[in-house]
């Protein structure tokens, strides 16, 4: 040991450049945030009052300087009240900051966990801390994002407890992935999906399900607080995982002194609220079929610490039964999180262990595969209620064998829903485990070298044991197993070095470094098939797979490598102007070996007028930005040299595959953007506003080409999609009295999308369009088409007179012919799946120990399509409307007018495969999102209890507008298909609840 | 020790992060096949049979066989009819093609035959030229029914453009296929020891002899197909394989089946989904004719108990009916096939067929085709030792059995009466017509169940005489009695290629629709 300390010194001393002068002492300390939320405070300016002598603190808030007894410290940032300390006969001065009440947040975390003062930022990003996020307590916590921060589009998914999410940032870009990076404290998350649904019909091999993801398995009383860096300025330092914004997890972690207990439980019900008007006899038997679903969401943590250690633990579970009968969830998450300081604060240590366990019975489905609300939607049998079907089997004496009971004939859409639920039942596994360790070691007070690294395993489990006498096309005979298990591991490791130096009126903080990202994927599928089958009837084995090349299993294995080097540069102008510059390049083992490597740098900067103007007393703060980044993407793995694919039991996969036309090149993209904040009257009032635009040029496009060639498709570089658009955020604070406080949010957002260009024109291949949602045999598509906008939807439309009423030949509907320019395959453009604009309104108020919120969300604008709808009109006559809708007028041919009973007009323009255009609703809504309704319990000082609070809260409690059927911000998938539409995704709901939080 | 050991890992990162070595190995999935692996045991070559072999007709999976040829030829040659009136009726069988459904009887064969071939010839063609000969057999089988189909193909300049490609006619399609089986039968006698095909054949067992007769077989019915557009070229093809010394198929052991191990994809769709059943035409002339071969290729219905039952060919979604499922409910208790047919071995073409191939070969003079009558007779009669079926003596003989009217007892709107009352016996005195209706007839119960021969041949002769659609939801474009004549290009190629299909259209000779006749299909009489 002794050795280690004495090469360790060796090695510092050769870097310190500090000069030690006679007669002084050298004084260190470290400079934190004062609060709940109290975190180590880089680039404070710490000057002997009187002299010139000056140090600043560096990345870990830790300064060092020379000074003697009776000289005066000044501790001085901007945004916080500058502090005097007197040196006396310690050597250690730690100095906690208070906020200068005429600023707000001035403490950020960026890019790669480096914390910068927020004025200095030259990018738009917003915060949220942890008890505005946990008001209204989800399973999936970003959820809560939803109009809270601007910009922010939270598309929840149809899956109920455990469902993963869609977070749009700026807009769609990619034809890959358009979800913003999860980066929890400083690390990349890795965050794969089990797979998101395609099609409106649904998925043959286990319906359309949601893979998940893995924000549902953070606790979210973990949380401290969360920051969304919206454009590709702020995550340029990311590389391509943060193209499309980046959303940072703090997570807490034990504070020095503060021994404490926090345990909350939450408990919340909820009823099925919005799905399409049916009669009064099917209204009957769906009310009866949804259950009340409860959740059940409680956590525990303790933390604490001495000055060289500090420790916090959880623990939380989840208990959820869905809506759907037989939908449970169960969680369990553990997190441990410790810090440690050595040699005098030299190095710094901090590891963390996640673990998560998930574990979710039946998941609902979206489409028409395997879905019980098909049969539940469309129940008809005279004189028998649905519920008569709960008895979903009986013994059929040929076989010997539970067959299933049904009114009417099954079909590959529709069986007893009982009998899906119970028989062709699912479970869905998912475990999380995260390990992360980092090593700070501080040189000296200007320069710190870290090293962080994170193993990152995800396991994804699926099962579906499909019963004998299961409809002939979903399972053979005697049933059919499911079996899949991917497993997911990213290790990530990085070394950063960070400068914080101030030269006269110049402040720089930099960061030089270096990181790589190893992603690896093993999967294992097994599925007996729809017509290879099982030996034994009802055992579910793949030991009991029938030897055939019908059944499929197959491993897959994927291993990806990025390695980068970048750097970042803020230099400050006497605080008044900040340049911010960063400059990455990544090597990608997913690219051609020639052409792996690719540069991309990022340039900003601010300007605090109140700093360099003087503006009067009524302006507290203002600002204005710039900056403009590039950043580069790979390909995934396996793209460009893809081999043939080993069928089992079947030879080879009979195609090429899809092999890259010309050279293939990182894909790039282009942003800009610009903002001003300001605030005024002591930060009563206060609004940023930012404009933006990026360009997503030369994606890896998969082109169809003539089957004649000898291929189906190529790969080729093409395309420019375009975003641009505004976010505005205003807050207030209306009255405030020693006993009432009233503060609003308001976060306004509009983006516009334009698909500039799809095919290059230089290419040997032209391309009109690429498909979002392939339309299959459904009459629901989704296309990028030149001169359109992403999520564009396409529908079949009615083709209707002068008069506007339909025309029927021969009694079918005629498809309208009119508007071949925005026609593709018979589908008509009719709309966009993305708002025009979005609105949150968040309300606190506070008078003594009540405190009352309320979150209004609105989007504006944008279509949706109920196929749900068109489905129950094709297949029965259960909704509401078939029954007292007016009779519809509708014209032949030749002119001749007729009518038709609204029952005979909906059976004609239904089904799956229907007029789809007459299904299409203005997806513009708005809905009170959360309410809160909390009393905080006054305790002596004596008490066991620190703090009691209770709530009562709501979630989705009603919409004060919405025109579709179904909740539009519900999506059935969370990838990029399927936006826009509901195909029997399971009814979003409304839900009251009761939260507690205790702290002793 | 363990802070100096982290300093110098450290460093080590540094400098091997800052560079791209060892990034080239990484991408792939090792769970796949490369080159190099493919290379051993000759795989690269070998492996590439079996999807050729199994997707002339596609063998699995069903469904998508369902709409490569069940939902197609299989249904428009009178085979058979689906119960449900898919697409509420308005789909391929009542002329309202669904374009999505087409795409697979381009892409199938295409993708597993045409790129298979391609780089067999790449990969053998010099160095083991009777491996290249079978490749060249198997795509001549695949591609002439694609052209069958669609006229106009991608033949001859397949895979020359990286993007785009250009059809042949149909005339020059056939051309390259007379030629493309000449030079394989050339190097087949060239190198008929040879074993090396042993191992990848499943058909003949690596026995080229029987590969040779094969290819003269299929000479002779591609000769036969043009002989109305084009007699001398038929003539000339034609007699090259009834005067070749290795000669044709004669015996039911030399008939070319695709031996799988799999059940046949028509026993799924049949068996399982209920989708596919008895044709009226089937039922008219096999019950008319009391042949004992309605046994092995059906079963007794369950509507009509003791008997067999067809339905009629492109049923709308009838009045009375709320949906598909309602109508299919009713339907799905007509005849079934039976499981004797549907083995796994997929027939593709039976000694019965060149009898009766050499039969109108007779009929036509065209050299060294034999007596058209024992022809004729030979033809039955392999076919009844096909299924060990007693009697053909006295059903060759036969004189007064005629197809009989068709009843549905479901929906008595479509009954009709028999469109011919063709009898078995062979009658000498006959009319060319009538003698070549008899011979297509039986020709076409022999063929059962492969649906796009049968159909190719009603369109270039117009027999047998089967019953039309029920319902024409064509629009005009396909005149009922004369029934669908080709496939419209499908949506794939007018999207990637549409220069290369507008192209395609001039060629084909007429619009781009369902009732435009392809090259070798000539209105007037056969003779």
């Amino acid at each position: 040991m002794k050795r280690t300390i004495l090469v360790f010194s060796v090695f510092l001393s050769l870097l310190m450049i500090q000069q030690i002068k006679a007669q002084e002492k050298t004084i260190s300390g470290t400079v934190t945030s004062a609060g709940d939320n109290s975190m180590p405070l880089p680039g404070v300016n710490v000057i002997v009052k009187g002299t010139t002598t000056g140090a600043q603190t560096d990345f870990d808030g830790r300064y060092t300087i020379n000074a003697s007894v009776g000289d005066v410290l000044e501790f001085s940032y901007v945004g916080l009240l500058s502090v005097t300390v007197t040196v006396g006969t310690s050597n250690t001065i730690d100095v906690s900051m208070e906020e200068n009440l005429e600023q707000l947040d001035d403490v950020v975390v960026t890019a790669l966990g480096i914390a910068k003062s927020r004025k200095s930022l030259t990018y738009a990003a917003q915060d949220i801390n942890a008890d505005e996020l946990n008001r209204v307590k989800q399973t999936n916590p970003v959820n809560s994002l939803s109009g809270k921060v601007s910009g922010v589009v939270i598309n929840r998914s149809s899956s109920g407890a455990g469902g993963s999410v869609k977070v749009t940032l700026r807009g769609n870009s990619s034809l890959g992935n358009n979800q913003p990076l999860y980066v929890v404290d400083g690390v990349p998350l890795s965050n794969p999906t089990g797979g998101q649904p395609q099609n409106t019909f649904g998925d043959i091999n286990g319906g359309n399900r949601d893979g998940g993801d893995v924000l549902s398995l953070i606790n979210p009383d973990d949380i401290e607080s969360l920051t969304v860096l919206k454009g590709a300025s702020a995550s340029a330092l990311y590389g391509s995982a943060g193209l499309n914004g980046v959303i940072l997890i703090t997570t807490k972690k034990g504070r020095t002194g503060s021994f404490k207990v926090d345990a909350s439980s939450n408990i919340l019900v909820e009823s099925a609220a919005y799905y399409i008007d049916l009669n009064d006899r099917a209204e009957k038997d769906i009310e009866d079929f949804f259950n009340t679903g409860v959740t059940n969401i409680n956590s525990v943590s303790l933390s604490g610490g001495s000055e060289n250690a500090q420790t916090y633990f959880s623990y939380s579970n989840t208990f959820a039964s869905g809506i759907l009968p037989t939908n449970n969830l169960s969680q369990h998450t553990i997190n441990l999180r410790e810090n440690a300081t050595f040699f005098d604060g030299v190095l710094t240590a901090n590891a963390s262990v996640l673990a998560t366990t998930q574990s979710i019975d039946n998941r609902p489905v979206s489409g028409l595969y395997f879905n019980p609300l098909v049969g539940a939607y469309n129940f008809d049998s005279p004189g028998e209620r649905l519920s008569n079907y709960e008895n979903f089997e009986e013994l059929d004496p040929n076989r010997n064998i539970q067959s299933q009971r049904w009114f009417r004939a099954t079909s590959d859409i529709e069986q007893n829903p009982y009998w899906i639920l119970n028989r062709n039942a699912s479970e869905d596994v998912s475990r999380k485990f995260l390990a992360s360790m980092s090593l700070k070691f501080k040189v000296n007070n200007w320069f710190s070298v870290q090293t962080r690294g994170t193993y990152d395993q995800t396991f994804l489990g699926f099962e579906k044991k499909v019963h004998a006498t299961t409809e002939a096309t979903l399972a053979p005979p005697n049933g059919r197993y499911i079996f899949n298990e991917q497993d997911i591991r990213q290790l990530y490791g990085d070394i950063i070095a960070t400068i914080n130096k101030q030269f006269n009126n110049i402040t720089l903080s930099a960061n030089i470094g270096t990181s790589t990202t190893r992603t690896t994927l093993e999967v294992l599928n097994a599925d007996s098939g729809t017509n290879g089958g099982l030996q034994f009837a009802n055992v579910f084995s793949v030991q009991n797979f029938n030897a055939n090349p019908q059944v499929s299993i197959f491993q897959n294995s994927l291993d990806k490598q990025v390695n980068s080097v970048f750097a970042s540069a803020t230099v400050g102008f006497n605080e008044k102007v900040f340049v911010d510059l960063t400059a990455r390049n990544d090597w990608s083992s997913s690219l051609p070996s020639g052409n792996n490597s690719y540069f991309y740098p990022s340039v900003g900067v601010t300007g605090i007028l109140t700093e360099m103007f003087d503006m009067g007393d009524r302006i507290s703060f203002a600002k204005i930005r710039g900056s403009y980044a590039e950043v580069g993407n790979d390909l995934p793995a396996n793209t460009v040299f893809p081999e043939r694919q080993i069928l089992f039991g079947g030879g080879l996969s009979p195609l090429d595959p899809v092999r890259p036309l010309g050279e293939v090149r990182p894909e790039q993209q282009r942003s800009f953007e610009i903002g001003t904040e300001w605030r005024f009257f002591d930060n009563r009032f206060g609004f940023d506003f930012g404009y933006y635009q990026t360009s997503t040029i030369d994606q890896y496009f998969q082109v169809p080409v003539s089957t004649g060639t000898g291929s189906v498709t190529v790969g080729v570089n093409s395309g420019d999609i375009i975003n641009e658009g505004f976010e505005a955020s205003i807050f207030i604070t209306p009255i405030q009295t020693d006993n009432f406080k009233w503060t609003s949010n308001i976060n306004f957002a509009a983006n516009d999308n334009v698909v500039e260009e799809i095919s290059n024109p230089s290419d040997d291949v032209q391309i009109d369009n690429q498909v979002i949602s392939p339309p299959g045999v459904n009459t629901f598509a989704s296309y990028l088409v030149e001169g359109g906008s992403y999520g564009d939807i396409y529908a079949q439309v009615v083709k209707r007179d002068a008069n506007g009423r339909p025309v029927v030949d021969a009694g079918a509907i005629v498809i309208n012919d009119e508007n071949p320019d925005n026609t593709i395959a018979g589908l008509e453009k009719i709309g966009n799946a993305n708002p025009d604009f979005t609105l949150g309104w968040n309300n606190s108020f506070s008078y003594k120990n009540i405190s009352l919120d309320f979150l209004i969300d609105g989007k504006f604008g944008g279509e949706t399509i109920s196929m749900t709808e068109a489905i129950v009109e094709g297949l029965s006559n259960n909704t509401q409307r078939e029954t007292t809708n007016a009779p519809v007028e509708v014209v032949s041919p030749t002119g001749t007018v007729s009518t038709l009973t609204a029952q005979e007009y909906y059976g004609l323009v239904g089904g799956r495969n229907g007029f789809t255009g007459e299904y299409v609703y203005s997806a513009t809504n708005v809905r009170l999102a959360e309410f809160a309704l909390g009393y905080n319990f006054k305790l002596s000082e004596n008490s066991f209890f620190r703090t009691i609070k209770a709530s009562l809260i709501g979630n989705n409690l009603f919409f004060f507008y919405k025109d579709a059927p179904h909740d539009p911000n519900v999506s059935l998938s969370t990838g990029n298909a399927l936006q826009g539409v509901d195909v029997l995704g399971l009814p979003s709901t409304r839900s009251w609840g009761l939260n507690f939080n205790l702290t002793f | 020790m363990k802070n100096i050991n982290i300093i110098c890992l450290g460093f080590m990162l540094l400098s091997v992060f800052s560079c791209s070595e060892g990034l080239e190995d990484l991408d792939g999935n090792p769970r796949n096949i490369t080159d190099e692996q493919l290379a051993v045991d000759f795989q690269n070559v070998g492996s590439l049979y079996k999807p050729m072999f199994e997707n002339i007709y596609q063998y699995t999976p069903p469904w998508s066989y369902q709409l490569q040829q069940n939902l197609n030829a299989d249904v428009f040659s009178g085979y058979m009819t689906n119960p449900r009136p898919f697409v509420a009726g308005a789909n391929n069988t009542t002329y309202n093609l669904v374009s999505g459904w087409n795409n697979f009887i381009w892409s199938v064969p295409y993708s597993n035959v045409m790129n298979n071939a391609k780089t067999i010839e790449n990969e053998t063609k010099d160095e083991f030229p009777e491996l290249f000969a079978v490749s060249q057999i198997l795509k001549v089988t695949a591609m002439h029914r694609v052209a069958d189909v669609f006229g106009p193909i991608v033949y001859t300049k397949f895979g020359e453009s990286a993007t785009t490609s250009e059809y042949d006619s149909q005339e020059e399609a056939y051309n390259a296929f007379f030629t493309d089986l000449e030079e394989a039968i050339q190097i087949l006698s060239d190198n008929i020891d040879s074993p090396r095909f042993t191992a990848f054949d499943l058909a003949y067992g690596g026995n080229y002899e029987s590969w040779i007769k094969y290819a003269n077989s299929l000479r002779l019915r591609l000769a036969i197909r043009i002989s109305k557009v084009a007699p001398a070229k038929a003539k000339s093809e034609g007699e090259k394989s009834l005067s070749h010394p290795v000669g044709v198929i004669e015996a039911n052991a030399d008939s070319f089946f695709v031996n799988g191990t799999l059940d046949h994809p028509i026993k799924t769709i049949n068996n399982s989904w209920g989708d596919i059943r008895m044709n009226a035409s089937m039922e008219s002339i096999l019950v008319g004719y009391e042949d004992p071969r309605a046994e092995s290729y059906f079963n007794m219905s369950e509507v009509v108990e003791g008997a067999f039952k067809g339905i009629r060919n492109g049923l709308p979604l009838l009045t009375g009916y709320d949906d598909e499922l309602a109508q299919k409910a009713d339907y799905i208790t007509f005849s079934l096939l039976s499981d004797e047919v549907l083995t796994p071995s997929i027939q593709l073409m039976t000694a019965a067929e060149v009898y009766f191939l050499k039969a109108e070969a007779g009929l036509r003079g065209w050299t060294g085709a034999g007596g058209v009558q024992a022809n004729y007779e030979q033809g039955i009669t392999a076919s009844f030792q096909q299924y060990s079926l007693p009697g053909v003596s006295d059903y060759i003989s036969n004189t007064t059995r005629t197809p009989i009217d068709y009843v549905d007892p479901v929906t008595p709107a479509n009954n009709i009466a028999a469109l011919s009352d063709i009898t078995i016996a062979w009658n000498e005195a006959a009319t060319n017509e009538e003698k070549l209706e008899r011979i297509i007839t039986q020709k076409w119960i022999a063929m059962f169940p492969e649906g796009q021969e049968a159909w190719s041949e009603y369109r270039r002769t117009g027999y047998p005489k089967i019953f039309p659609v029920v319902s024409n939801q064509s629009g005009g474009v396909v005149d009922t009695d004369l029934q669908i004549r080709r496939i419209p290009f499908v949506d794939s190629e007018l999207q990637t290629n549409p220069d290369g299909v507008a192209n395609a259209v001039t060629k084909l000779g007429g619009p781009d629709n369902a009732g435009t006749r392809l090259w070798w299909d000539t209105p007037g009489g056969n003779f």
